[in-house]
């Protein structure tokens, strides 16, 4: 099929824009977003100078309609296919656009009285059955981007109203992906996100500059910790089930990493449901958060996201794991 | 090896959090003191007016209690000083856990690593929480001398004992911004007045006046006993920490006192946890009580036990150099007043007061600032009762630094400071407390 040259090289439409906003909102740390659109996806990815970055997939599944129009369908072979589209945008500006009609959480009423009336009043006609909030309508987004030069347009309606966003892309900068060696893995862990959130909450409170994480094959499993100049705290995980769900380590393994890294993926954390936990053998951190959202269309139960981070580890700190390690064994006495 | 260790249950964690949130109401440290037969967790704050303790009790508060001193240098008690932060983040939000989380804490164990031969001497908490969380903390302290204020009780015909829950109802209404708080029994009720001066620089008026009263009747207390027309002032802010921490205990408060210028305590106890303040009270003494020789009660007791308290002997004496009465009631006769000074000169004199620091405490001497909107009459109060410190860094059992409220003890005599008011006079006040009305007069 050739390509249609009246159609936009993409458009999505989601049924609701807050579920794209839960998802984006977790990498908000930077201000401009690489947008990467493909068949299957669209991911958008931010770092910081090299030595963070995450991702966000917003895969096919999540949109009630995606379409994506190439030139390489009439190809075979997937190494003829021109590179797919990249820009950057501004990931400010796209949280704001997304949250125009968000005032307050429209789908979980909380027990802020604010919220909750706040919600009362953009859904005055919620009880008539055929309201957008009953048909699940509300919120409906669409994003639609016509090729390289073109904004990136965002079209949201809900309760009559509706309105359209065009976004400047800019010329992708040239960036390489952090490498993560999936073959040489040091760690590997899976867990429930909250337990992340909570330790790395508790070892916050010490205001300390370096998070230091050890593993090792016999007890303690898994142990993060951080010093500050009025003490230390260290948080340990016991091999149990009911906590780590996976725990591969084959040998004992320690490396540092800057807290104040680990602690921009702390919205992410907060926000998911499972976190994979893994090293490879550089010491690279990949955290890979599941959030689940609600897709806003009733019936269709809840959607899949996928948040990434990787971290690359301080390094020259020998002196630092020494003392980590002293400390441990301090400890099982 | 652990010079001190203890177990607390998830409850007991909680409370503890819950007193230190109270402490730092009071000053930015905490003082630990480990001995046998309690844990006493104490705050003073800054300018020595007003101090806080917390006493738990091993048998009921811990789970497990284990004090060992050891070494050449062991006394019997080990007493440190932290910084109330570094604590309240590591008890911190522990109530949060409510709601469900599954990290929730199943028990928490602290120890105190105290070895001089070891550069690491650490207060060590682990939150031991459920799925084989482990939280290990290693706080540094500063090993210290703490003070105590002592009170007696003896010397405080003063006092009542409420439900904290009522009082807790009627504490929001107290401004924001006011600072002191006037106690007044009268015509069957108590007047609870907040309050605070004007405070002008030029023409630049700094602080607008305010003023709530809160009438209270007696028979709403379960037992109420005091002297009329007396009024105490303390600090609104430490009373509604400590009336907000009681209210969580479900404990009743008591107070205890006897004359401003002298210390008030309030206490209540639950869980295990005996819990006193100590605060100081300033306040005018010039009530009723100086034209009739006996003053009245408002009390909630017995008749017969109300006239064997009320004092027959009326001090009619002229003012001599006499020792004071073991029982101070009526004694503040018109003459019977002295200077700051008198008071000063007298604090170092006085046997039991080797610190230097003695005059600071909870006395702001010449304090100008202070006194701005200090209560009338400053300079007139009776001098001799003040707390002194017993710093003497004695290490046997019986004797460790107090606070010592040395009021009734102090054998000085008594000598007329009238004429030499205007020594220590900063500011004239502006009001006489005793023209403070509440609403319900």
């Amino acid at each position: 099929m050739a390509r249609d040259l009246n159609a936009p090289l993409f458009t999505a439409v989601s049924s609701s824009a807050r579920q794209l906003f839960l998802l984006l909102r977790c990498i908000s740390f930077a201000s401009k977003a690489h947008v990467r659109v493909s068949p299957e996806n669209i991911r958008f990815s931010v770092e910081e100078t090299s030595v963070l970055e995450a991702f966000v997939f917003l895969s096919k599944s999540i949109f009630t309609t995606y379409t994506y129009q190439d030139d390489t369908s009439e190809h075979d072979l997937p190494e003829d296919a021109p590179p797919p589209p990249t820009f950057q945008i501004s990931l400010p500006a796209l949280l704001e656009t997304l949250q125009i009609f968000t005032l307050g959480d429209l789908s979980k009423p909380s027990g802020d009285p604010y919220d909750t009336f706040a919600a009362h009043r953009l859904n005055r006609q919620a009880n008539q059955p055929f309201s957008s909030t009953v048909l699940g309508t509300s919120g409906l987004c669409r994003l639609s981007y016509d090729g390289p030069g073109c904004p990136l347009s965002i079209h949201l309606s809900e309760a009559g109203v509706s309105t359209t966003c065009d976004l400047t892309t800019y010329e992708p900068e040239s960036s390489s992906d952090i490498p993560f060696d999936r073959d040489a893995m040091a760690l590997k862990t899976i867990m429930r996100a909250t337990h992340l959130a909570d330790a790395i909450a508790e070892l916050a409170s010490a205001n300390p500059t370096t998070l230091t994480l050890l593993a090792s094959p016999r007890a303690p499993f898994l142990s993060l910790s951080a010093s500050g100049p009025l003490g230390s705290a260290t948080v340990e995980f016991a091999r149990d089930p009911q906590l780590l769900e996976t725990f591969q380590c084959p040998q004992r393994f320690s490396q540092s990493y800057s807290f104040a890294l680990v602690k921009a993926a702390q919205r992410a954390m907060g926000s998911a449901n499972k976190v994979s936990l893994r090293t490879d053998e550089q010491g690279v951190l990949s955290l890979q958060f599941l959030i689940e959202v609600e897709t806003g269309q009733a019936g269709a139960g809840e959607g899949i996201g996928f948040v990434d981070f990787r971290i690359v580890p301080l390094v020259g700190d020998e002196n630092d794991t020494e003392d980590g390690e002293r400390a441990d064994s301090t400890d099982d006495d | 090896m652990a010079i001190l260790s203890f177990s607390l249950s998830a409850e007991a964690t909680a409370r503890v959090h819950d007193l230190l949130l109270c402490l730092a109401k009071f000053g930015e440290s905490v003082c630990l003191e480990a001995r046998n037969d309690k844990l006493a967790i104490t705050a003073l704050n800054s300018s020595r007016t007003a101090y806080a303790s917390f006493s738990l009790d091993p048998q009921t508060f811990f789970l497990e209690y284990e004090f060992s001193p050891h070494g050449p240098t062991a006394t019997g008690r080990f007493t440190c000083q932290l910084y109330n932060k570094a604590l309240l983040s590591v008890f911190k939000g522990r109530v949060v856990d409510a709601r469900g989380r599954d990290t929730a804490i199943d028990r928490c164990d602290v120890s105190i690593e105290d070895q001089p031969d070891k550069t690491e001497c650490r207060l060590v908490v682990k939150m031991i929480c459920r799925h084989g969380v482990t939280k290990t903390y290693k706080l540094t302290y500063e090993s210290m001398e703490v003070m105590h204020a002592l009170f007696d009780k003896a010397s405080a015909p003063n006092g009542w004992h409420i439900s904290s829950r009522v009082l807790r109802e009627y504490i929001e209404y107290f401004g924001p911004k006011t600072e002191q708080l006037d106690l007044l029994a009268k015509d069957g009720k108590i007047i609870f007045t907040s309050f605070t001066g004007k405070v002008m620089d030029g023409k630049e008026i700094l602080k607008q006046p305010l003023e709530t009263a809160i009438a209270m009747h007696i028979e709403d207390f379960e037992d109420f006993h005091a002297e009329e027309d007396m009024h105490v002032v303390i600090s609104v802010k430490d009373f509604k920490a400590i009336v907000t921490h009681a209210e969580i205990l479900k404990a009743s408060l008591s107070a205890h006192y006897s004359r401003p210028s002298r210390p008030l305590q309030f206490s209540y106890q639950a869980h295990g946890m005996l819990c006193e303040f100590t605060l100081m009270t300033s306040g005018d003494y010039q009530g009723v009580s100086t034209q009739s020789t006996a003053p009245r009660i408002v009390s909630t007791r017995a008749t017969s036990r109300q006239t064997s308290r009320a004092p027959s002997q009326a001090m009619n004496t002229k003012p001599t150099e006499m020792a004071p009465p073991a029982r101070p009631p009526s004694k503040s006769l018109l003459g019977q007043r002295r200077t700051l000074s008198d008071m000063s000169q007298q604090q170092h004199s006085a046997p039991t007061q080797a610190s230097p620091e003695s005059e600071s405490l909870f006395m702001p001497l010449g304090d100008d600032e202070e006194r701005h909107w200090d209560p009338p009459d400053y300079d007139k109060e009776d001098g001799e009762e003040v707390l002194g410190w017993d710093a003497s860094a004695d290490n046997s059992l019986s004797t460790y630094p107090t606070l010592r409220d040395t009021g009734s003890h102090a054998a000085s005599g008594w000598t007329q400071g009238r004429s030499r008011d205007s020594n220590t006079q900063g500011l004239e006040p502006t009001q006489r407390l005793s023209q403070f009305h509440g609403l319900f007069d």
